[in-house]
């Protein structure tokens, strides 16, 4: 039969020197493999007193964000949630009243805003989807947890931290993102 | 007539414009001002297309497609570089003033203008500049105002002024900043604003009841449902979301609402979302009021093998649950829900459009008439739709006639309109008040209902001489029949509307009368009767007797249990028989969905479900079948179809239980053997196994979000889609993807066309029916071998008594309605109770505008209202505000006593 590729690697039948009989002589092989990683280096790291290094672009937990003033960005208008493809998000839109300006950057705001976790592949496309830089994902992972529910991520669990009041979790959530204009 | 568009050869049908015909072939061609129901003005320039002289012609020129007629042989190219450069550009312009905020506009995800921009190509903004901005107005608690986004189609004044009649929105300014909107802020004035939601291809004017609950038109499970809340039957789309109901949307049907509602319709939808929902099944006999399932079945089962039963139906039920209310209580004691006076006319209608000697008239085809007469209704307030197209009928009907004589395509808007200038067609409005709609009658005559009927059978007796034998009228009466009788005599297509508000049957008698003196061999004369409820007619052909022989039969009899169906009694029947119908129960159970006073008096109450929570036909005043579908997926409540609850019961008592699953096509079609006048009813909708290649129909649409995530508040783990099995339709996005047969069609949606729009790619041809023809079964066939049916009821006329009066009904186009009333916005909208009466009869009761005037009937007091002075209420008759949500049963078309 006329192979299709050309990485066909012919099955060797030879019968079995005796060195190989003995075993022994194999076995000394395999542990000279097995010594020699002692030398190497170590390709696990002590988690958690040392952590790794995440690629600049590694996608984690989302972030709901806050503009300057501290306001939320999002404004409910859906495009994250038709935009994923693991169906993860669900929002509920209100109208901002007057004098909710200071919480709410847009006329519409979401009253509900939900991720759940055990749906989402973390691929992104709602912080592409976003026009407002309302969601992005961040550099951390979703812990584990005891209960599934707990999975589901509220408002408040995803929420940036406000800037003038907590400046400093706040930037610490932020990232070294670019501070969005 | 063949034309060649980029080359191909297409059969289009003569006398459409370019774009229609472009549309109608299926092919994209972008376009603003242009609306099929309201013609081309040219103004927009978006949907320009490049014409050729002939194959040789190489260069062609750009034309307005929405502005040239087809001719045989016509070549055009919508795919032509400078045609696509032109129309791209076009776009660009608007868009320079156009604010980038589609993430918070309402309209996203459903907008025209989106649609357009992404069709032509235009998807880099060039444009750095300031743009320009304007102040937004109150336009009442309907509808929202957001001019910034305005691209200056002017659809919104042509529909508002033009096609709907309003005059408080205009356009203002001139150049770069025209604003459309009022003089100043204030609730828009027309009960037909809601339309300026789906007639703006922007996002200026919305629904702002939707902002309460707002969701994205991708994001709603959808499904064809039927307005519940007047006669005419108009379509609709009801749309869910977290199982509650968001909004009320179109659903073109060319035979009935075409592409518009009346705001009732559109907006009166809350009452499903309301407060004062019964959710949960109660026995109130016990401490423990709430009952399962099982319990309150078995305790409603005791209840009624216990004694004789009675069924109360009801005019607002589907027919699937009065049907299954008479089966379970057996025919000889069901009875219809309202007072003998209105069963007894409505009694007759079904008699009148069951003889089939006068066509029963479609909305459609009132548009088209050429002469309307309306004799004792009010239709602006009954039936708004109605109202709407007969104002279609007379401001088009001249305009139709010039076009024929000098040769203007009909869609030509501003030159019919233009030519036509203020001629109107022929229309005479006969009615106990005045109404909006006077407006633009040729004559309008407002007097009492005996004597309106006096003037409908001198007109009848006037146009076939001899018919009618009794002829004692005035010569002021003969007169005017005269002029009217005339101006019938020239139409070719006339139309008579009366309706069941006067309380009178000798009006509608005379009405009926006109149509079929009218109705000889060189006219189709149609015929049409406006009646209360959205199911009155069904109801109706069951030919059941009214409550009133109930009361009867129970106060003779003694001990029985009154099993009543989604009816409030007291809405219809004054309180004092209501309550002495109530104290002669032994029980009551009553299946309902909103609390009010009938549901009080129960003893056992079952949650039932409305249009949205449930499947169900009803019968519009056309005598049409049409089915409404459910929309709210139902998991965990009890509330269920009536007749679901009444069939359950009826499989107890019968111990029929066989294990199949009941659905609506099962019970129509017992119907149908038991009730032979709905023969035929079967056929009302696909049955509820119809699948398309094995598919069933999608109530979401394809980009419905957040399906694993909804629910996980409840559930991690994503649960089965809810399945009732009723329809064709399932509760998923999954399913087949065309077009589904026009009845089933739970939203309108084309690829690249995400706004309503998408109907042209629904219909046969724009404007025209949907594909597979409109949906709706009518029930009443002409029949060319009729017996013309004629009455010879001429009543004498009406004389005003010295302390009594006429009580009559006067409805509100927005305030009515039993469910609607729970609509906040519309209840804000509505008129307090009074009563209107003449300053001649304010004098007779030495009372003043203002004063508060008490009702008496034969011992029987209404609660008092303040009375209004009304010079347009003939003398010795009292109107009464009715179906507001205060509102209560009065003894209708009696003469009654009044106390100041
Ligand atoms: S990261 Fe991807 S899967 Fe996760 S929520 Fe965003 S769009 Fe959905
Ligand atoms: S996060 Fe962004 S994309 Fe999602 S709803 Fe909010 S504004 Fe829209
Ligand atoms: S408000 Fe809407 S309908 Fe009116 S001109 Fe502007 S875009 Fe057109
Ligand atoms: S209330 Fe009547 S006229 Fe208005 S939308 Fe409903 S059915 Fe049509
Ligand atoms: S649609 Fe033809 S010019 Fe506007």
């Amino acid at each position: 039969m006329q192979s299709l590729t050309n990485r066909v690697k012919p099955v060797d039948r030879k019968p079995m020197t005796f060195l190989e009989k003995i075993y022994l002589w194999e076995i000394a092989k395999g542990m000279m493999i097995t010594i020699k990683h002692f030398f190497k280096r170590k390709p696990t790291i002590k988690y958690p007193e040392q952590k790794r290094e995440f690629s600049s672009v590694f996608r984690g937990l989302h972030i709901l964000n806050r503009d300057e003033q501290g306001r939320e960005r999002c404004t409910a208008c859906g495009l994250c949630a038709v935009a994923c493809p693991a169906e993860a998000i669900t929002m509920e839109a209100a109208e901002r009243k007057t004098g909710e300006e200071h919480l709410y950057r847009e006329e519409k705001y979401a009253a509900r805003y939900e991720i759940n976790m055990l749906r989402c592949i973390f691929c992104g496309l709602c912080e592409e989807a976003c026009p407002k830089d309302a969601i992005y994902l961040s550099q951390t992972f979703t812990p584990s947890n005891l209960t599934r529910a707990q999975f589901i991520y509220k408002k408040d669990d995803l929420l940036i931290p406000d800037p003038n009041k907590d400046p400093e979790q706040y930037a610490k959530a932020l990232g070294d993102r670019k501070r969005p204009q | 007539m063949f034309i060649h568009i980029d080359n191909k050869t297409y059969t289009v049908k003569a006398g459409k414009n370019l774009l229609e015909a472009c549309l109608t072939l299926d092919l994209d061609l972008p376009y603003f001002c242009w609306h099929p129901a309201m013609g081309s003005v040219g103004a927009c320039r978006q949907c320009a297309v490049k014409v050729y002289k002939d194959e040789n012609d190489m260069k062609g020129r750009l034309v307005m497609s929405c502005m040239e007629t087809v001719t045989e042989g016509l070549r055009l190219s919508i795919e032509d570089k400078t045609a696509k450069a032109f129309r791209e550009q076009v776009i660009e312009w608007l868009m320079t003033n156009h604010p980038h905020d589609c993430p918070v506009c309402d309209e996203g995800g459903a907008c025209h203008l989106q649609d357009m921009t992404v069709m032509t190509g235009h998807d880099y903004r060039r444009y750095n500049y300031k743009k320009r901005t304007y102040t937004n107005q109150y336009l009442g608690p309907l509808i929202n105002h957001e001019m910034n986004r305005c691209i200056q189609c002017y659809r919104c004044v042509r529909y508002y002024r033009d096609y709907a009649g309003g005059d408080d929105l205009n356009v203002f300014a001139a150049h770069n900043h025209v604003y459309f909107g009022r003089e100043k802020d204030g609730v828009l004035q027309s009960p037909f604003s809601g339309n300026l939601s789906e007639v703006c291809p922007t996002g200026v004017f919305t629904d702002k009841t939707l902002k309460e609950h707002y969701t994205r038109k991708w994001d709603l499970t959808m499904a064809p449902s039927v307005c519940n809340h007047c006669s005419v039957g108009c379509n609709t789309i009801a749309a869910e979301r977290y199982g509650q109901l968001r909004c009320m949307l179109n659903r073109y049907n060319g035979d009935v609402n075409g592409y518009f509602l009346c705001d009732r319709g559109r907006f009166g939808y809350e009452f499903v979302n309301s407060e004062n929902r019964i959710k949960q099944a109660l026995i109130r006999s016990r401490t423990n009021e709430a009952a399962t399932e099982s319990e309150i079945m078995e305790h409603v089962q005791s209840l009624i093998s216990m004694s004789k039963v009675v069924g109360i139906g009801s005019p607002r039920a589907s027919l699937e649950s009065n049907f299954a209310l008479m089966q379970l209580v057996g025919k000889e004691n069901f009875y219809q829900g309202i007072s003998e006076d209105e069963a007894h006319l409505n009694r007759l209608v079904v008699e009148m459009l069951r003889s089939g000697c006068v066509h029963s008239v479609s909305l459609k085809e009132i548009e088209q008439a050429d002469a309307v007469l309306i004799i004792g209704e009010d239709i602006w307030n009954t039936a708004p739709m109605m109202a709407l197209a007969v104002r279609q009928a007379v401001v088009k009907t001249a305009a139709s006639q010039a076009s024929q004589e000098i040769k203007i395509p009909v869609w030509l808007d501003s030159a019919i309109k233009e030519l036509a200038q203020e001629e109107k067609g022929f229309l005479a409005t006969l009615t106990i008040a005045t109404s909006p709609i006077d407006d633009i009658a040729t004559h309008s005559w407002h007097a009492a209902p005996d004597d309106l009927a006096r003037l409908g059978f001198a007109i009848a007796s006037y146009l076939q001489p001899g018919k009618i034998v009794n002829t004692d009228f005035s010569e002021a009466l003969l007169d005017k029949a005269k002029k009217i009788g005339d101006a019938l005599k020239k139409a070719k297509n006339p139309v008579v509307i009366t309706g069941t508000s006067c309380y009178n049957d000798n009006v509608i008698k005379a009405a009926f009368d006109v149509a079929v003196a009218l109705n000889t061999g060189e006219r189709k004369t149609s015929f049409s009767c406006v009646m209360t409820e959205c199911n009155s007619m069904g109801l109706a052909m069951m030919g059941s007797p009214s409550f009133s022989v109930a009361n009867e039969n129970i106060k003779t009899n003694g001990h029985a249990t009154a099993v009543i169906l989604e009816n409030d009694v007291y809405k219809h029947i004054p309180s004092a028989n209501a309550d002495e119908f109530f104290n002669s129960c032994d029980h009551v159970i009553v299946l309902d969905a909103l609390h009010n006073a009938t549901t009080e008096k129960a003893q056992v109450l079952l949650p039932a479900a409305t249009f949205a929570d449930g499947d169900g036909t009803l019968v519009n005043n056309e005598g049409r079948a049409q089915r409404f579908f459910q929309v709210i997926p139902n998991t965990t409540s009890q509330v269920q179809e009536s007749w679901r609850w009444l069939k359950k019961l009826q499989t107890l008592k019968l111990h029929t239980l066989n294990g199949h699953a009941l659905h609506p096509d099962d019970l129509l079609r017992e119907m149908e053997t038991a009730l032979p006048q709905f023969e035929g009813i079967t056929n009302v909708s696909p049955k509820h196994d119809f699948t398309i290649h094995g598919e069933k129909i999608p109530r979401e649409p394809h980009r419905y979000s957040g399906r694993t995530a909804i629910l996980a508040n409840k559930n991690v783990s994503e649960p089965k889609p809810f399945n009732d099995g009723d329809s064709p339709l399932s509760f998923t996005m999954e399913g087949y993807k065309g077009t589904p047969p026009s009845g089933v069609v739970p939203f309108f949606w084309s690829p690249g066309w995400n706004s309503v729009q998408s109907v042209n790619k629904y219909q046969e041809e724009t404007n025209g029916a949907l594909r597979g023809g409109n949906p709706g079964l009518q029930l009443f066939k002409n029949k060319s071998d009729a017996r013309d049916l004629f009455f010879n009821d001429v009543p004498e006329s009406f004389v005003v008594a010295k302390d009594r009066w006429l009580l009559l009904p006067k409805y509100d186009a927005l305030g009515s309605g039993e469910l609607s009333s729970y609509t906040a916005a519309l209840k804000t909208l509505s008129p307090q109770p009074f009563a209107s009466m003449s300053t001649g009869s304010l004098q007779a009761l030495n009372a003043k505008d203002g004063d508060m005037l008490q009702i008496v009937d034969a011992g029987i007091m209404y609660g008092s209202l303040p009375v209004k002075a009304d010079e347009n209420v003939c003398d010795g008759v009292v109107l009464v505000t009715a179906g507001l949500r205060e509102s209560m049963g009065m003894s209708w078309g009696t003469r009654v006593q009044i106390k100041k």
